[in-house]
């Protein structure tokens, strides 16, 4: 079996580089030590392992970032994902490596080269640093990339060979381990190998004996290999702190972007959005946007939350933003036919979606029949969805326009009316205590208007709707 | 050649080819309104409405017009009450298709308008609106040519607004017994016309009385044929 590692010194610095422009000197930080640092950086001699204090001197307006275990194993499991698209057999190894099983893709791919191909597009896309080897067994690898080794080996003796010459330092034993081997005088691993092994494990411990009995084991590590996440979702820290609403805009862009490289593939749809907003010194809030036809790609995504966003007021600048997918559906071809009258340029879920973004939810509804005598409760106005006509509607006439309170009249009806029909009895509701007894009539007044008007047992004269 | 192909177009109108129905109109379903307007409402652009005070028969002048074309969305924007599903469905418009919008701010109620007639998929809009200025007259216009729909925009002013909005019509609605009455200020592609009296009475038979009833007779008749409201033999029982 042949094995492929890729190892990402500055993973985290490196996308967050990525998605943000930023070209001053900027250093990772963890526990007060520089642990990953850009090109600008290392030009003013700021290493991994170089104290806060004296990066700071180095250079007084140096960018620091916390080191984020959790948000680099995140930025690990999106790119497998991406990888994934490449290589069918693929393990993370936190917290900077990736592990390809590359033995089953090269009949694929017609050889290792086409392959190595392939499988770097993604990475020079989002402008990462890497190390990569190939070797006959996971750990050899590991071992090679780590010590950054950048070369395709296809036979096992080339990569023994290279292992044997390797110093020990650099070989990923931990440093007391390593430190322990030079003094007795083995400076490369080959050296290491050599010595019989039982008499290695009296002296130096078990761990050094299973290391070496793991550099020649070429198979696959017990671990399950990556299953790629059934729903997306993706966190960005920003590199700035953004106070308008509408610089959201770009770092949101990339996200859907994203989104649009998980869903095409699966031949998903997307039903809505939650974009939360995490503010400095303020609670974050969440954004819903949806679409009731399922959408894809990021331009559309993109014109909704823009709606939606010149909307927002910002209580405090934004320091993160986190994205992720309400349902997922299945693709569907928009249309049925072919040969329409009008080419239509969007949907009319398209359409809904766009115009409840810049709306509200509630102020762009549908009109739905209910099995009610009751003229107020013979209908009601919802959401939009996907329309089920199956209720009749009555025969009796009804005004176009109903009043949402009925309007008492001062006066009764008198010679300025004009009856045409009625009355109409209606009573109804005796079963949940919303019990009306009205005689409906329709009536033109002397402005002209006809109106549908309603009596109570208590003559009280109350107008109700009008044939409009 | 420009005259040639404006001609082409059919956009300039020539006082001599006032001939048969238009082509491009579609029926209203009222005879003597399309008689007047040369074959009906027009297919595509936006039509103003004056109607004075609600629920005269505005929409029922729409009503047939609208149950006839169901292929695509038929949008509503800021009724003036609840609009009634049960009338609706009666009068054979299609729920599903029908969409209703309200929005407090104007310019929001002009942008969902825009954005509707824009999406190509909304054949009929049908916008209550105070006023409207010439440029967003102009802009809904365009929209609604340009996508094939039919806009009216509806008005509680009793005489139209100034002359020089760009309009494919405009009329003002005023009652009447039989129907209403429907005053044509300009309308697109004709003469200015006399104004027309368009009888209900055959679709909406119960709200409207038949034009033999309604005309005035030489005799002392009472002249608006007003019955008395019948307040003391309907007594609830």
């Amino acid at each position: 079996m042949q094995w492929l590692y890729l190892y990402f010194p500055s993973l985290q610095l490196d996308s967050l580089l990525h998605q943000q422009a930023y070209n001053h000197a900027c250093v990772l930080v963890d526990k007060n030590q520089v642990v990953q640092a850009n090109p600008q950086a290392r030009q003013l001699g700021i290493k991994n392992g170089t104290g806060l204090a004296q990066a700071a001197l180095l250079c007084a307006q140096i960018k620091v970032i916390t080191y984020n275990a959790k948000q680099e194993q995140r930025l690990l499991s999106q790119l497998a994902q991406c990888l994934y698209q490449t290589s069918a057999t693929l393990y993370l190894d936190p917290p900077q490596g990736l592990l390809l099983q590359t033995s089953d893709m090269l009949r694929l791919y017609e050889g290792l080269a086409a392959y190595w191909q392939q499988l770097q597009h993604p990475l020079k896309e989002r402008s990462l640093n890497y190390h990569y080897a190939s070797a006959h067994s996971p750990l050899a690898a590991k071992v090679l990339a780590q010590a950054g080794n950048d070369r395709l080996l296809t036979h096992q003796s080339d990569a023994t060979r290279l292992l044997s010459q390797l110093p020990i330092q650099h070989a990923g034993l931990g440093h007391k381990l390593a430190l322990q081997l030079e003094r007795l005088g083995l400076n490369t691993l080959g050296q290491a190998q050599a010595l019989p092994r039982c008499a290695l494990g009296q002296r130096l411990g078990k761990t050094l004996v299973t290391y070496l009995q793991q550099l020649e084991d070429c198979s696959a590590p017990s671990r399950p290999a990556y299953q790629p996440p059934e729903r997306f979702r993706q966190r960005l820290e920003l590199l700035y702190e953004i106070e308008h609403s509408t610089a959201l805009k770009f770092p949101l862009k990339r996200m859907l972007t994203d989104l649009e490289a998980f869903l095409a593939p699966r031949q998903l749809r997307a039903a809505g959005l939650s974009l939360g907003i995490e503010y400095r010194e303020h609670e974050s809030q969440r954004m819903h946007v949806g679409c009731s036809d399922g959408e894809y790609k990021a331009e559309p995504w993109l014109a909704l939350f823009a709606l939606k966003l010149e909307q927002l007021k910002l209580p405090a600048p934004i320091i993160a933003i986190s994205l992720n997918t309400k349902g997922q559906m299945p693709w569907a071809p928009l249309s049925q036919q072919l040969f329409e009258p009008t080419g239509g340029k969007l949907t009319s879920g398209q359409l809904i979606s766009r115009l409840q973004s810049k709306l509200g939810d509630h102020a762009v509804q549908q009109v739905y029949l209910h099995d009610d005598h009751r003229p107020e409760r013979s209908f009601y106005q919802g959401m939009p969805q996907s329309h089920n006509q199956t209720q009749q509607a009555t025969t009796s006439l009804r005004p176009s326009l109903l009043l949402t309170l009925p309007k008492a009249l001062h006066h009764k009806p008198d010679h300025h009316w004009c009856i045409l029909s009625g009355p109409e009895r209606i009573q109804s509701g005796w079963w949940d205590n919303v019990n009306i007894c009205r005689d409906y009539f329709i009536a033109r007044n002397s402005c002209g208007q006809v109106c549908w008007l309603f009596r109570t047992p208590a003559e009280d004269w109350f107008l109700h709707g009008y044939f409009s | 050649m420009a005259l040639l192909q404006l001609e082409k177009d059919r956009l300039v109108w020539r006082a001599r080819q006032v001939t048969g129905p238009d082509q491009r109109r579609q029926s209203s379903s009222y005879p003597t309104l399309d008689a007047h307007l040369q074959g009906g409402w027009p297919q595509t652009g936006l039509v103003e409405l004056a109607c004075g005070s609600t629920g005269i028969g505005e929409l029922r002048l729409l009503f047939p017009l609208l149950a006839k074309a169901q292929a695509r969305l038929q949008v509503w924007i800021n009724p003036p009450a609840q609009l009634n599903g049960q009338a609706l469905a009666q009068y054979g418009i299609s729920l599903s298709q029908t969409l209703l919008i309200r929005c407090q701010n104007p310019q929001h109620a002009l942008w969902s308008a825009e954005q509707s007639l824009n999406s190509g998929c909304c054949s009929h809009l049908i916008l209550w609106a105070k006023s409207l200025t010439a440029p967003q007259a102009k802009r809904l216009q365009v929209s609604a040519k340009d996508n094939q729909s039919l806009m009216f925009w509806l008005h509680p002013q009793a005489e139209p607004s100034t002359s020089a909005l760009p309009v494919s019509a405009r009329f003002s609605l005023a009652p009447l017994a039989t129907g209403l009455h429907l005053k044509i200020h300009k309308y697109q592609g004709q003469w200015p016309q006399h104004p027309c009296q368009v009888d209900m009475h055959e679709l909406w038979p119960s709200l409207a009385m038949p034009a033999y009833v309604a005309a005035p007779k030489p005799t002392n008749a009472p002249k608006n044929n007003i019955k008395a409201f019948p307040l003391n033999t309907l007594k609830l029982q």
